[in-house]
């Protein structure tokens, strides 16, 4: 009922920035990497997961989704020829994530299956300064007097509160850093979909989840403001409209409503092509709509690449 | 009366006889009379032929190699489906003769010999990871990869890290086997659970990390689950029942294959042998197809790589074939047939790769008609997630049917080897026994490109 990222917002403590942070800016604008061999090859691969991949006309979305996600990773990838310190990621598939914390005398729970999951062995950067981090505390969240700000959450008793991305990985896991997840809207029908506000929400507080679980391994479970903040990203899409968020959790003392503040970067509803006609359109012996991928951005594609490279490059 | 008569025929006004003067030679026109030819819809041998003749000219003139693979596709009849995946005794024997393929064992020499002498350590073969927290496990796996630092870097650095790739893989099957947290596998789908995602995973960071040595896979397209489908002739047969009972119809077959992974390349495999050489010999099987237990059924012609005609990556590198839990060898060696266990990996890799090759010369226009120009070469691995065999196919004919067979020397050659373990057993976040050479021949497969590159 609500958007669903201010809702999110409070509940994690976070405070939100538009667009995405400079650190991933200046990987974009970075000559050095030739981003720009790769748009070619980005724009082949949403042909062929959009048009070519079936012999059947028109691929669904149940296939189109993920197999336009695989080709995108698999050109990320191949950038490991270039920078050897990307071979040390991993790609987690079907892995569960539970965390716990408490909201102002709220004890929440985040549980469920966090679609695809990228480790790596080292830790991204903090992304924002230490000033900025101090600025946060001046932030305000926004509450939603008379709305609880728990509407639409579901209420369960809780019986054993579980902590840990442990849960998903056993103890001596060499890659144990979080670095980003993939959450794919490709169910067929589209009320099965998420519609953009709420996978952003939903993105937030994975995000989040993820973030936490790791700041408590690492540091214990006593609620402090971390030296290091932890930084999770995250990216969302349902085939051709992506949403990237960066989260960088700067504390774990969630019970006051004051104090520092956590920090969120999002670029929403970045299309990466208009449309993708397998089939020309024919109106009156006229060719309207020619067959092909229309319309396509290379900066959605450039934006997913810098996330990608963040925390090596 | 004779004088009556003659006076009648003298009248004038009516030649008896007329002398032409041969003037200039008669122009060299078209004839006056239609070539005779045989009929077309005739129910005759000739008329047969005569139809045949047309269909040929037809899908010869064809504009686009779209419109060739329909037409070559468009009749419809009942066909034996071929398992590249299949429990049946010696299969690989007869689906040698279905495409005349020779079976060569061994790799071919050109990759015994060109070996890059990747930097091996002098490693123990239990390679093991003590389960120390996570800073630490990566030196510890690094360690015979340290021992290696003491060699010439002139000498290691052309050639991949072996203890870097050798990490990698335990990296993957440590991921998958142990350190994720799975619920049980699905009854009867041990594959799915470990295996698959294990060589998913392998796959996709060896070829990552091997993009930078060879450029072809820099530029290549990474498929998941693809589907790979051929349709052909081979042979002649009676009809059995039915109205077109008695007529000698040629024998179809059509593979439909779904391989695990495959890489798919914008440039083509050079050729290991050229195009005419003789390196065997084909079984010849007198007995009906269906005796191997093969079944007919009717339906879409399809011709298929794994991405349609328009897609530039057109020519194959490599395809990894998962064996599923039915074809388990613990199975085999339970119903006392473990010579069969050999067979299973042969026979999926000669059927895939024969309808992998032979789809990918459809797509450059060659057919049974208009047979190949130059060798198509594919390789692929066979696995059941421990025992890996390795499979390099080069199709040089596509002429298959009865017709077209009689004059053709040309046959397709398959080199294999035989099914080797990638490790002994995973313990606890060890892997024990670990065997390099398999390792060794995957990244081998993976830096296959033409000379020019």
């Amino acid at each position: 009922v609500f958007p669903g990222v201010r809702q999110a917002q409070w509940l994690t403590k976070t405070k939100l920035v538009e667009g995405l942070p400079p650190a991933v800016q200046g990987i974009m604008d970075n000559p050095a990497l030739g981003l720009q061999e790769l748009e070619e090859r980005a724009k082949h691969m949403v042909s062929h997961a959009r048009l070519w991949d079936t012999a059947d006309v028109a691929p669904r979305r149940e296939r189109y989704c993920p197999m336009l996600f695989e080709n995108l990773i698999h050109i990320c990838r191949l950038m490991s020829g270039k920078f050897p310190s990307l071979s040390k990621r991993m790609l987690a598939r079907n892995c569960r994530i539970a965390a716990t914390w408490e909201r102002e005398s709220i004890l929440l729970q985040v549980r469920g299956l966090s679609g695809i999951l990228m480790n790596s062995m080292t830790p991204i950067p903090p992304v924002a300064s230490k000033e900025e981090i101090l600025a946060t505390k001046e932030h305000v969240l926004e509450t939603f007097y008379p709305i609880a700000p728990t509407i639409d959450l579901q209420e369960v008793n809780v019986y054993k509160e579980l902590n840990d991305t442990g849960q998903c990985f056993r103890d001596g896991y060499p890659y144990s850093h979080p670095h980003t997840l993939f959450f794919l809207e490709s169910a067929n029908v589209r009320t099965d979909r998420f519609r953009p506000e709420q996978l952003r929400a939903k993105m937030l507080m994975f995000a989040f989840g993820n973030a936490l679980a790791k700041a408590k391994a690492l540091h214990g479970n006593d609620p402090k403001v971390l030296e290091q903040p932890v930084v999770v990203q995250s990216i969302g899409t349902d085939g051709q409209l992506f949403q990237f968020m960066v989260f960088q959790l700067n504390t774990t003392d969630l019970v006051s409503n004051d104090g520092i503040k956590n920090l969120v970067w999002i670029d929403s509803d970045q299309n990466l092509y208009e449309r993708a006609q397998c089939v020309p359109e024919v109106k009156k012996r006229v060719v309207t709509k020619p067959a092909g991928i229309s319309g396509f951005q290379p900066d959605t594609f450039k934006k997913f690449l810098a996330l990608y490279l963040h925390g090596t490059v | 009366m004779a004088a009556l008569g003659a006076r009648w025929l003298l009248r004038p006004g009516r030649r008896w006889f007329s002398e032409t003067v041969p003037g200039a030679p008669s122009p060299p026109a078209s004839p006056l009379y239609p070539p005779v030819v045989a009929s077309i819809t005739a129910k005759s041998k000739a008329a047969k032929t005569r139809r045949l003749q047309r269909f040929n000219q037809r899908v010869h003139a064809a504009a686009t190699v779209e419109e060739k693979l329909r037409l070559y596709g468009k009749l419809q009849r009942p066909k034996y489906m071929v398992y590249p995946q299949t429990f049946a005794l010696n299969a690989d024997r007869w689906y040698r003769s279905f495409t005349k393929t020779v079976l060569v064992s061994g790799m071919p020499p050109r990759a015994a010999a060109a070996k890059p002498p990747v930097a091996v350590s002098g490693a123990t073969p239990d390679t093991g990871r003590a389960p120390k927290p996570s800073a630490k496990a990566p030196a510890a796996a690094e360690a015979p990869g340290a021992a290696e630092a003491p060699e010439p870097s002139a000498g290691a650095a052309p050639y991949p890290d072996i203890g870097e790739l050798r990490s990698l893989a335990c990296d993957a099957l440590l991921q998958e086997s142990f350190y994720q947290k799975k619920k049980r596998p699905f009854l009867y789908r041990d594959q799915d659970h470990t295996p698959g995602p294990f060589l998913t995973q392998l796959v996709s960071t060896l070829a990552s990390s091997l993009s930078g040595r060879n450029p072809l896979l820099a530029a290549s397209s990474l498929d998941l689950n693809p589907k790979v489908n051929y349709y052909w002739h081979h042979g002649k047969e009676v009809v059995v029942h039915g109205h077109r009972k008695g007529r000698v119809d040629p024998v179809r077959f059509q593979i439909d294959d779904n391989p695990h992974l495959q890489i798919r390349v914008p440039k083509q495999l050079p050729e290991v042998v050229p195009l005419e050489s003789n390196l065997g010999d084909v079984p010849v099987i007198d007995h009906k197809p269906s005796k191997l237990p093969l079944f007919k059924k009717q339906y879409e012609n399809k011709v298929f790589i794994g991405s349609k005609v328009a897609d530039p990556c057109c020519y194959g590198h490599t395809q990894f074939h998962l064996l599923p839990d039915k074809l388990r060898r613990e199975r085999f060696i339970k119903a006392r047939l473990e010579d069969q266990i050999e067979v299973v990996y042969r026979s999926n890799g000669i059927a895939s790769l024969f309808a992998w090759t032979a789809a990918q010369a459809m797509y450059q226009g060659f057919w049974n008609e208009a047979d190949v120009t130059r060798p198509f070469v594919s390789q692929a691995v066979v696995t059941d997630g421990k025992y890996f065999a390795f499979f390099c196919y080069q199709l040089n004919t596509l002429a298959l049917t009865s017709e077209t067979i009689k004059n053709n020397p040309r046959k397709n050659i398959c080199w294999g080897t035989d099914s080797k373990p990638l490790y002994d057993v995973v313990e606890d976040s060890n892997v024990k026994g670990f065997n390099d050479e398999v390792l060794l021949q995957l990244v081998h497969f993976l830096l296959n490109r033409p000379k020019e590159l």
